[in-house]
């Protein structure tokens, strides 16, 4: 199992009681060059994971590595007329992260940008593993 | 005239091991030897003790030397066996660990290498006891990382590996 598909599964569990939201698996998530979170409304999309391997503890023998691994998530909906869950829809995309196992240290953010009458979520899930 | 290069194949390397009978002899057998894994920084303190007194026939101070403070000590990653013991293992150090031989005030013998332990590499060894144990752990490094101080019983002595 990898970072992304146990986010799919965690995100999946967490929007369930969520009426009308998603989460897809596809890859990739562009048709037409357009990409489809812009198409399929309350749907959240995930990247596929980027890493990256530094020192995380320098040794006289070499060094121990961690490995950083980044995943960004969409979500869009109407801007006008919000789902009125939107507020728990977002903290739990969020939460989300806290089903990764094996990471000394995770976080998640999320950015928001309107353009005409859709709102776009960004999400961005961090996790340093050793 | 040349420095002590310990790059990649040469690195410091500290070896404990099991002691016996009156004049302190090293166990040799490989399998005996604990070669302390993941290590951070080694430093080896030959530390000489002075004494200083005044006469009223100097304008200076005089020193005369005391006993020296002898100590191995570094910083290491804990790793399971080399701490806690590899119980099927050969040899008390080996199968007690670092942990076990500390808690059990056990003699054993140290080597500190330079620049790794190929034949011409230098060394000092001594004798003396586990100590200075203090494995810590926090949230931003999830490894536990522990001192780890071998107090020298009397001599450092110097070698090639032949």
């Amino acid at each position: 199992m990898t970072i992304r598909s146990d986010l799919i599964t965690q995100l999946t569990t967490n929007l369930a009681a969520h009426s009308g939201f998603r989460v897809s698996s596809e890859l990739p998530f562009d048709s037409a060059g357009q990409p489809l979170y812009q198409k399929n409304m309350k749907t959240v999309y995930l990247t596929e994971e980027q890493k990256e391997v530094t020192e995380h503890v320098p040794l006289l023998t070499g060094e121990i590595m961690q490995t950083e691994t980044v995943v960004t998530g969409y979500l869009v909906t109407d801007a006008k007329n919000q789902p009125s869950d939107i507020d728990t829809v977002t903290s739990n995309v969020l939460l989300a992260r806290t089903a990764i196992s094996s990471t000394f240290d995770s976080s998640s953010s999320v950015e928001t940008e309107i353009e005409d009458d859709r709102i776009t979520y960004t999400f961005e899930y961090n996790f340093l593993k050793v | 005239m040349a420095y002590i290069n310990t790059s990649a194949g040469d690195e410091a390397v500290v070896e404990i091991y099991n002691v016996s009978g009156a004049s302190d002899t090293f166990d040799e057998t490989a399998a005996n030897v604990l070669t302390v894994p993941f290590m951070q920084d080694v430093t080896v303190n030959n530390s000489t003790g002075t004494f200083r007194f005044k006469t009223l026939d100097n304008g200076s101070e005089s020193v005369v030397t005391t006993p020296a403070t002898n100590q191995v000590s570094l910083n290491a990653i804990v790793d399971d066996s080399a701490f806690f013991g590899n119980a099927g293992g050969a040899g008390d150090v080996v199968q007690n660990g670092l942990f076990g031989t500390s808690n059990n005030k056990t003699k054993v013998g140290v080597r500190a290498y330079f620049d790794g332990t190929d034949s011409g590499s230098r060394y000092l060894e001594g004798v003396g006891y586990i100590s200075g144990l203090a494995p810590t752990v926090n949230p931003d490094s999830p490894l536990w990382i522990t001192p780890v101080t071998i107090e020298i019983d009397q001599e450092l002595t110097s070698a090639l590996v032949s």
